[in-house]
């Protein structure tokens, strides 16, 4: 007796490949969006920053003097603003927005849905929109010093175009961004486990260090690097309520595209910012494997 | 209770309230040290609260908890020498086994050789091979395993008292009678006070010294296994106790009293006399029927009809049918089983049946 597999007839093996075709059809819109609207430009942009200054054609000799440009100019000093502004913001964000999302994960009830909702429903107006709502609060004799000097007299100059006002505008447009994913990760951490922590005689501090903290990384590591990309990347802070005072990269940028019209020079700006914050953001995640911290692998 | 062994820890007059709610109602007992100590009744009657608030993880509304004669109430659980173990264990997903059991040392700041040869002690003394299991991952380990980490950690932390809830409610029935064996052989080598709290009489009575019953936020009864199997408080306890019959009486007059089996009331004899009008309980414990042949005596007998019989092994169960929706159980054992095919002739001696209140 032959103990050969039965050899499925063509039609079978046809039918078993069909899901797999569907898949690759469903999913060919979006790979084409991606392609086109992301891919495409991105590497437009990475061959555009190779091409000479102040031109605007992709069919030229390669060259690498915007890069040249680069490092001789004090682009790197806009570069370090953005990569300062954006860390403080993410440090301030954590230490603010850790009790919050504790209190609303574990303590409030019904309060918690509510402030979901209030802080949702500003991002439903324009980031820019809002930004000119403190201009208005902060100005000379603004909401905030009109009111100080006619109630107390006191003679207040604007409180705008400081770098302090620059990172108060960076925590609250970037709140939410940090918030949502923090109460998720301080979800993640069962009370029986907080409580056993306790019990076995940890106090409060230790409790927060050794369970808390670990547990909820994956909500902390998320929201960090979300805060961390947009707000590297912010414009409008630094440009509203900051005036000239700081010039972010993003700003270099767009005077470049734009006032300047050094298109090569403003993609070589961009290629480098992009690898910066990509080197950056990787080096963090290497440093936590969130799939450790889930659990879901075996400490080696 | 060993009247010689000092109280370890004394709850007098505990009474909580949520809100209007009281969970748990005006409870009095005390533990005796070294003893192991279970407190047992259906979900809602205040078990887990009374064992929170002697953790130290609620407060109590009103009363007294006593450990070695200190008041201890508003002591936080950090701050007092109890222990325990979570009915999810709790264990912390992101460290090793090793790491879990070391916790309450590295809380106290001891050294990490110290550390590490008492969690390797205390892995082999729960029968977890140390070099296979001390840097496993805690996520990967079986149920049994991780009751087991659970243990050897609340033992590093060195505890007066030692509280369980119901950790092994969650594991298959044969691990958890080998798990039940292995906690009362280390409670009796370790000669800690285990208090434990369960809704599974037979959990309790397997490996208790004595045992409390809870319903409703008060204790019904408290005392040894024997005890409360052979003199039951009240119907509650008993039906608590495993499948027992339960019949409604009432008292016509001395030792003769009325069965109400729902159709109609059959007549039926007392071990003792009581007041007519009386409305009691009469327990009598499926091994105390039999079957009467023609002839044999006892001093209660029934027409039943046999409805069903099932094989425990050694023994054998029978659903009778005394009137159609009033049923018995009866078993015995196997070299006794009815030759009686339907029809059959059901007794009990009046010693083997109990008046209880409802």
């Amino acid at each position: 007796m032959s103990d050969a597999l039965p050899v499925p007839p063509p039609k079978a093996r046809l039918l078993e490949r069909i899901p797999g075709l569907i898949g690759a059809l469903s999913a060919s819109p979006f790979a084409l969006l991606m392609m086109f609207g992301f891919v495409a430009p991105l590497l437009c942009v990475v061959w555009f920053g190779f091409m000479p200054s102040k031109t605007f054609s992709l069919v030229q000799t390669p060259t690498l003097e915007n890069y040249e440009t680069i490092f001789n100019q004090t682009y790197f000093k806009s570069a370090l603003w953005s990569l300062g502004l954006a860390a403080v913001t993410v440090v301030i964000l954590l230490v603010i927005c850790f009790p919050l999302a504790f209190a609303m994960a574990k303590i409030f009830r019904g309060a918690a849905s509510f402030i979901t909702y209030a802080i949702a429903t500003s991002l439903f107006v324009s980031e820019n929109i809002r930004l000119f709502g403190w201009v208005i609060g902060f100005m000379k004799k603004g909401v905030v010093g009109g009111t100080l000097e006619a109630w107390f007299g006191l003679q207040v100059d604007s409180l705008l175009y400081n770098i302090p006002v620059i990172i108060l505008g960076m925590v609250y447009v970037y709140l939410p961004f940090m918030l949502f994913p923090l109460v998720l990760g301080v979800k993640m951490v069962p009370d029986q486990v907080r409580e056993a922590a306790f019990d076995l005689g940890a106090s409060r501090w230790q409790v927060f260090k050794k369970i808390d903290l670990p547990l909820s990384m994956p909500g902390v590591m998320i929201g960090s690097l979300l805060v961390f990309v947009l707000s590297v990347g912010a414009i409008s802070e630094a440009k509203i309520l900051g005036g000239q005072k700081v010039v972010t990269i993003a700003s270099d940028i767009e005077s470049e595209f734009t006032y300047a019209q050094n298109w090569p020079l403003g993609s070589a700006l961009s290629t480098m910012f992009i690898a910066l914050t990509t080197v950056v953001v990787f080096f963090a995640l290497s440093r936590f494997d969130l799939e450790k911290l889930l659990g879901k692998k075996p400490a080696e | 209770m060993d009247e010689s062994a000092a109280p370890i820890l004394e709850v007098a007059n505990v009474t909580k309230r949520f809100g209007k709610f009281t969970a748990v109602n005006d409870v009095s007992f005390a533990i005796a040290d070294g003893e192991f100590f279970t407190l047992v009744g259906p979900s809602g009657s205040g078990k887990t609260t009374l064992l929170r608030m002697l953790v130290g993880m609620e407060k109590p509304t009103t009363g007294e908890l006593r450990l070695r004669g200190k008041i201890v109430n508003d002591l936080a659980p950090n701050k007092r020498p109890t222990c325990m173990v979570f009915q999810s264990l709790a264990l912390f997903p992101h460290m090793s086994v090793g790491k879990n059991v070391e916790f309450p040392l590295a809380i106290r700041g001891e050294r990490e050789g110290d550390r590490r040869t008492r969690a390797w002690e205390l892995l082999k003394l729960l029968h977890l091979d140390p070099n296979r299991y001390y840097d496993k991952n805690v996520t990967q380990c079986s149920g049994g395993e991780r009751q087991r980490v659970a243990l050897a950690r609340a033992l590093a932390y060195d505890p007066d008292i030692l509280f369980f809830d119901e950790p092994l409610s969650a594991l298959d029935a044969r691990l958890r009678k080998t798990l039940q064996k292995e906690l009362k052989d280390i409670q009796r080598s370790t000669k800690k006070t285990f208090c434990y709290v369960t809704h599974s009489l037979e959990e309790a009575m397997v490996m208790s010294d004595r045992v409390a019953i809870l319903r409703s936020g008060v204790i019904e009864q408290i005392g040894q296994p024997d005890e409360i199997y052979a003199s039951p408080k009240n119907a509650f306890v008993a039906e608590f106790m495993g499948e027992v019959n339960l019949l409604d009486i009432t008292v016509t007059g001395g030792t003769s009293a009325e069965w109400d089996t729902g159709r109609k009331p059959l007549v039926i004899n007392l071990p003792a006399s009581l007041d007519a009008g009386t409305k009691r309980k009469l327990l009598i414990r499926p091994e105390s029927l039999r079957f009467i042949a023609p002839g044999e005596s006892a001093g209660n007998t029934v027409p039943v009809r046999i409805l069903n019989q099932f094989s425990l092994g050694s023994r054998i169960q029978y659903h009778v049918e005394v009137v159609p929706g009033c049923t018995l159980t009866v078993e015995r054992l196997r070299e006794e089983r009815s030759t009686a095919t339907a029809e059959a002739l059901l007794g009990w001696d009046l010693a083997d049946s109990q008046i209880l209140e409802s």
